[in-house]
């Protein structure tokens, strides 16, 4: 039993005050980063109001509990706007879960190990890039743990995204009309391979000036299968990524300008290159990096992977036809940072800024929304992530440890009321099945020009 | 040769042992696939979705099969005129033509057939009916794909395509004249020309199937574009089956793309511009090697089995080789279906720049015509299509008896056959060669002196002028009847192919116009290239060709609510033949005067783009080719996705082949062929 110490609103105000004057030190009762590097538990670095939706809520809201549209004004503040919208109007149901106060679930392995080893070793080069101490790439793990800005927030999730040195996601996709009828149905696969920044503190083949190879390519329907792209990320976030691209219509692979990074890749989709992780486009390219708060908020932080159920796929709700929106678990996270930027280096982008919510405990987005030139809110951006633990059912990484991944994306235009459910799934069609284990020369498999041919030979 | 039909051999065991290998693993019995409530779901498949995991432990733990495929209704609306190259197309049908025969001189060509002889002059009417077709096609099309995953090293990937054509067109049927006065078609394959257009069969002398893994009939066609075994081991990448090689990075023009020749039978080059020849490319068994050198610099070579271009049928609503003449296709007899093509391509992508290297040594797939025997021992008939004496025929047939032979016999080793829906007149004859980019003089003359002494003893001779020719022409036309059928063959050239491309993105201000466009420049240089000869002779042109391509990409968004639009300029410049391959020097010619040629060079150019629309559901598209000489095509079309399994498409086909003379551009060929073209697929 915790002793309430504080008063109701404590938590919030500490977080109002922290933001107010810049304090960036996560945590609100004590400093959270010595509790994690002691694997103590993280509720006590918060009051109960920030760690407890039943005392947020004041006993209206428990573990267990749906948001529905009768009792989600309880939780608006929690939300992002569009989210709050899906349940209010169009169905949406939330499933409240107890929060997680072990830090060891919100991080894969070899990834959380890397961001103790490496705390306070990053620092900014003349550049504006994050490097090690010695200058040198970055070598793994979030670099600014305690984030004092939203461009260092940003760059923890910019320069590691799925925290896995190398991971291939199988995807699947439904797009979901203004009915709420499922128009469009897309299998696809996603690979990230980091040839810096990596938890395992090398730099993969001697690509020193490289972030990342990332590749996409569609294996279902007929006439999508086949349609891949290649992003060659480089180590400097000023660069835009070399892009290559095979259409089934062309047969042969295709450089794509660089900037190439707000169209859907396929029709019906809503899913932008640029939208990925929240940070889709080196770092640098966008601008104007703002924090503008620190909040509580509802995220999708565990108990989504279902590993119990067939290919992970878990049922849907809600919406026109009772597809719109996947069966969503969700739980209060203590404290958020709300991060701002513009897309400063695509002046013909359609998107005039975003809005991310970091958890700042493991510096990774819960939910990110995008406006319109016109200032109006566009798409979010909402994520699910969490350990691959289902009861029985878990899912390892290459460490043995259970591994730690996003879940699902939904994506959904409010403007044009589409949506577009991205589920992380065991395996899409083609055999492509989600691993964390580098199996053979991944490089030559999927991130070269050649993979891209042969992928769309598919 | 002989170390060609080794590698064939070779090539054809590899084929058959990784088939074998394959199909070993597909029928293999997969091991129960497990729910993934086990302790340990990263070692477990999947259950549910579409696709199958299966067994034999780790060799083929990834072992997965996977299907796909549509159905299409394709159609195409003809809103311009019948084509000219088929029988009820010809201009010359229900219009009658005064003929006037010359007066031979046997040996001295100086005077042959220059006097003009009115006694003998006729007007004849080409007897076919004329046409008037509202569609110009109309298929059902099925495509079925499947890719077994074998192991992650290894895969099977196959597709099929199946189209049927119901052929409810008014057309022509060769087996209608039979009664006629030159006693129906004879010569060629009666497949081909002797009934109703064949429209999916490409049928060569000696060999009904010269397309592996193909299975046609004149309304149906099963043929797999893809059926490779796929190996991948690190940088090394093996591809060994049927299939289509695609290369270079320019979307209209072909300067790169030589491996595979083009499949024409079904909708010609007339589908969907801005999906260039995807659909096209003919398939062939191969060994497809890549190497991924470094991460930007990949090799990729290549040994195919030589296919050619396959051209229409005679009669089909798009054949280019108008039908007054029957074709040898001597693919087979010229042992050229034992041929190989090889090559290899070099590229480097450094960022902003990249650059390319090929050498491919082909078969040139569309071939070289020339004038050849027809075989056809058919006598010139004594009686006119009007019921008199068919004065000509007596004559040339008491030659022949006075020879102790018929003139049957004697035309027989000529390249032409009394039969019935050939050339009837002088006037159709030249109006023909001009519009096929031939010399109307030469080819006469070559036609007499390559067939000597059938010829000579026929009484002709060659000759020099328009007239002369004219009267010649004539005088054979009435001796046969009315109507003449020319036989050439197609034979096929080696030559080699030397390519080299330069890429650049630009770097302007972001956003700008000038920013990110994607610049490539690619040239080839075929030393000694072969060309049909204008005169239709025996031996092909040859001359060397420089092949120039440039083209501008960019992506540019222009609204907020639009995807960005993709444009796309192409400048093309080849310096001795046409966008179809024809030579330059039997362009220029008209009704009255033969092919002078055209100076200079054939230059094109491209504008096309295309506009998603919001989510991309909806996809707005157009694209103008230009021959600066005088033709244009545009098509503007809209692609409507309202449902994953569901796409409608539809774009307008606009050719103008007549801004200036219609046989000094290349796009005249195609003029007839103004259409609406709507697809609707369906794939599961």
């Amino acid at each position: 039993m915790r002793i309430k110490k504080y008063d109701f609103n404590y938590g919030r105000r500490a977080l109002m005050e922290k933001a107010a004057k810049g304090v960036f030190a996560t945590g609100v009762l004590t400093p959270l980063w010595p509790l994690i590097a002691r694997g103590d538990n993280l509720a006590k670095a918060y009051p109960d109001e920030l760690v407890s939706i039943e005392a947020y809520t004041k006993g209206k809201v428990k573990p267990g509990d749906a948001i529905t549209a009768d009792n989600v004004d309880v939780v608006k503040d929690l939300l992002d706007p569009i989210a709050y919208q899906q349940v209010k109007t169009m169905g949406r149901r939330i499933i409240i879960v107890p929060p997680t106060t072990d830090i060891t679930k919100m991080f894969n392995h070899d990834f959380l190990e890397a961001t103790l080893k490496n705390k306070g070793k990053s620092k900014f080069d003349a550049t504006g890039n994050v490097v090690y101490e010695d200058g040198g790439p970055w070598r793994g793990g979030t670099p600014f743990p305690d984030p004092k800005d939203g461009k260092e927030a940003l760059f923890n999730i910019t320069l590691s995204w799925g925290r896995h040195d190398y991971s291939l996601y199988a995807i699947r996709d439904w797009d979901i009309q203004p009915s709420g009828d499922e128009a469009y149905h897309y299998d696809f696969v996603w690979a990230e391979l980091n040839t810096t920044a990596r938890a395992d503190g090398q730099v993969f083949n001697g690509m020193k000036d490289m972030l990342r190879l990332q590749s996409v390519w569609f294996t279902s329907p007929q006439d999508t299968a086949g349609t891949s792209f290649l992003s060659q990320w480089y180590y400097d976030q000023r660069k835009f990524p070399e892009l290559y691209g095979y259409l089934p219509a062309f047969k042969r692979v295709r450089q794509f300008p660089t900037n190439q990074r707000f169209e859907p890749l396929v029709p019906g989709i809503t899913f932008f290159l640029s939208d990925a992780w929240s940070s889709g486009d080196p770092l640098l390219t966008w601008g104007n990096f703002k924090t503008i708060g620190r909040q509580p908020m509802l995220g999708a932080i565990s108990q989504n992977w279902k590993g119990s159920l067939p290919n992970w796929e878990r049922p849907r709700h809600g919406g026109g036809k009772g597809k719109t929106f996947l069966d969503t678990y969700m739980e209060l996270i203590p404290e958020c940072i709300v991060v701002e930027a513009e897309p400063v280096g695509y002046p013909r982008a359609p998107v005039s800024k975003k809005r991310v919510w970091i958890d700042v405990r493991n510096n990774m987005y819960v939910s990110s929304i995008t406006y319109d030139r016109r200032g109006e809110v566009w798409k979010s951006f909402e994520t699910g992530s969490g350990q691959f633990v289902d009861g029985n059912a878990v899912f390892k990484d290459t460490s043995g440890h259970p591994a730690w991944s996003w879940t699902h994306v939904l994506v959904h235009d409010i403007q044009s009321n589409r949506m577009s459910i991205l589920a992380h799934v065991r395996e899409v069609k083609g055999g492509y099945q989600t691993t964390f284990n580098m199996d053979g020369d991944v490089v030559n498999k999927f991130f070269t020009v050649q993979a891209m041919q042969r992928l769309g030979a598919a | 040769m002989q170390m060609n039909k080794v590698l064939l051999r070779k090539i054809a065991r590899l084929c058959a042992g990784l088939l074998a290998a394959g199909a070993l693993a597909v029928w293999a019995p997969p091991a129960a696939a497990q729910d993934a409530s086990s302790v340990d779901a990263s070692s477990t498949p999947p259950v549910g979705g579409d696709s199958g995991g299966g067994g034999f432990g780790g060799l083929f733990k990834d072992f997965d099969i996977s299907f796909g495929g549509f159905l299409r209704l394709e159609t195409a609306f003809s809103t311009g005129y019948e084509n000219p190259n088929n029988e009820r197309g010809d201009p010359y049908n229900g219009v009658s033509v005064h003929r006037v025969p010359g007066v031979p001189t046997p040996g001295i060509p100086l005077t042959a057939f220059v006097v003009p002889n009115p006694l003998l002059a006729t007007d004849v009417v080409r007897p076919l009916a004329p046409s008037n077709n509202m569609f110009n096609y109309h298929t059902v099309r099925g495509e079925l794909e499947a890719g077994i995953k074998i192991n992650s090293n290894l895969n099977f990937i196959f597709r099929a395509r199946a189209l049927v054509e119901p052929g409810h067109y008014s057309d022509f049927n060769g087996a209608s004249l039979t009664g006629t006065n030159e006693g129906g078609i004879t010569g060629g394959d009666p497949a081909l020309y002797g009934g109703a257009p064949n429209y999916f069969q490409y049928r060569v002398d000696g060999d009904k199937h010269p397309n592996p893994l193909e299975i046609a009939g004149p309304n149906y066609l099963l043929y797999f574009p893809v059926a490779i075994l796929n190996y991948t081991n690190g940088p090394l990448n093996i591809r060994v089956g049927n299939q289509q090689i695609a290369w270079g990075q320019m979307i209209f023009f072909r300067i790169f793309d030589t491996p595979d020749g083009l499949d024409l039978r079904r909708h010609l080059v007339l589908g969907k511009a801005t999906e260039e020849y995807s659909d096209s490319r003919v398939p062939a068994p191969a060994i497809r090697i890549g190497y991924q050198i470094t991460d930007s610099i990949l090799v990729d070579t290549f040994a195919e089995k030589f296919q050619p271009t396959m051209y229409p049928n005679p009669n089909t609503p798009y054949n280019v080789i108008p039908s007054q003449f029957t074709v040898h296709d001597r693919y087979f007899e010229g042992n050229y279906e034992n041929k190989i093509n090889y090559g290899m391509r070099l590229t480097a992508d450094f960022g902003q720049y990249s650059a390319g290297l090929m050498y491919v040594r082909r078969y040139n797939p569309d071939g070289i015509f020339r004038w050849t025997k027809s075989n056809v021992n058919k006598d010139f008939p004594i009686v006119s299509s009007t019921g008199g004496v068919n004065t000509l025929g007596v004559v040339e047939n008491t030659l022949a008896l006075a020879a102790l032979t018929n003139s049957g016999s004697r035309l027989a080793q000529t390249p032409v056959e009394v039969a019935p829906g050939g050339v009837y007149s002088a006037d159709e004859w030249f109006h023909y060669a001009a519009q096929v980019r031939l010399n109307g003089i030469g080819a006469l003359n070559s036609l007499i002196n390559d067939f000597e002494p059938a010829t000579g003893l026929l009484l002709a001779d060659p000759v020099t002028t328009y007239s002369a020719a004219h009267n010649e022409l004539d005088t054979f036309f009435t001796a046969a009847g009315d109507s003449l059928r020319g036989h050439i063959a197609r034979d096929y050239f080696r030559e080699d192919d030397i390519g080299l491309n330069f890429g650049y993105v630009t770097e302007a201000e972001p956003g700008s116009i000038f920013d990110q466009i994607l610049v490539h420049l690619e040239a080839s240089y075929t030393p000694n290239r072969t060309y049909t000869p204008i005169d239709l002779g025996q031996n092909p042109l040859r001359q060397h060709e420089w092949t120039v391509g440039l083209v501008a990409e960019k992506y540019q968004r222009f609204s907020e609510a639009f995807p960005a639009t993709y444009m796309v300029f192409q400048a093309l410049h080849k310096t001795k033949s046409d966008l179809f391959g024809r030579s330059l020097q039997g362009y220029g010619g008209t009704d009255t005067t033969a092919a002078p040629g055209v100076a200079g060079g054939a230059n094109y150019f491209v504008l096309a783009g295309i506009q998603p629309f919001p989510a991309s559901i909806y996809e707005a598209y157009a694209a103008i080719l230009a021959d600066p000489r005088g033709g244009v095509l545009a098509q503007p079309g809209l692609r409507w996705k309202p449902r994953g399994d569901i796409t409608v498409e539809g774009f307008y086909t606009y050719i103008n082949g007549h801004l200036g003379n219609p046989n000094r551009n290349a796009l005249s060929t195609l003029d007839f062929a103004d259409e609406f073209s709507l697809r609707l697929t369906y794939q599961f």
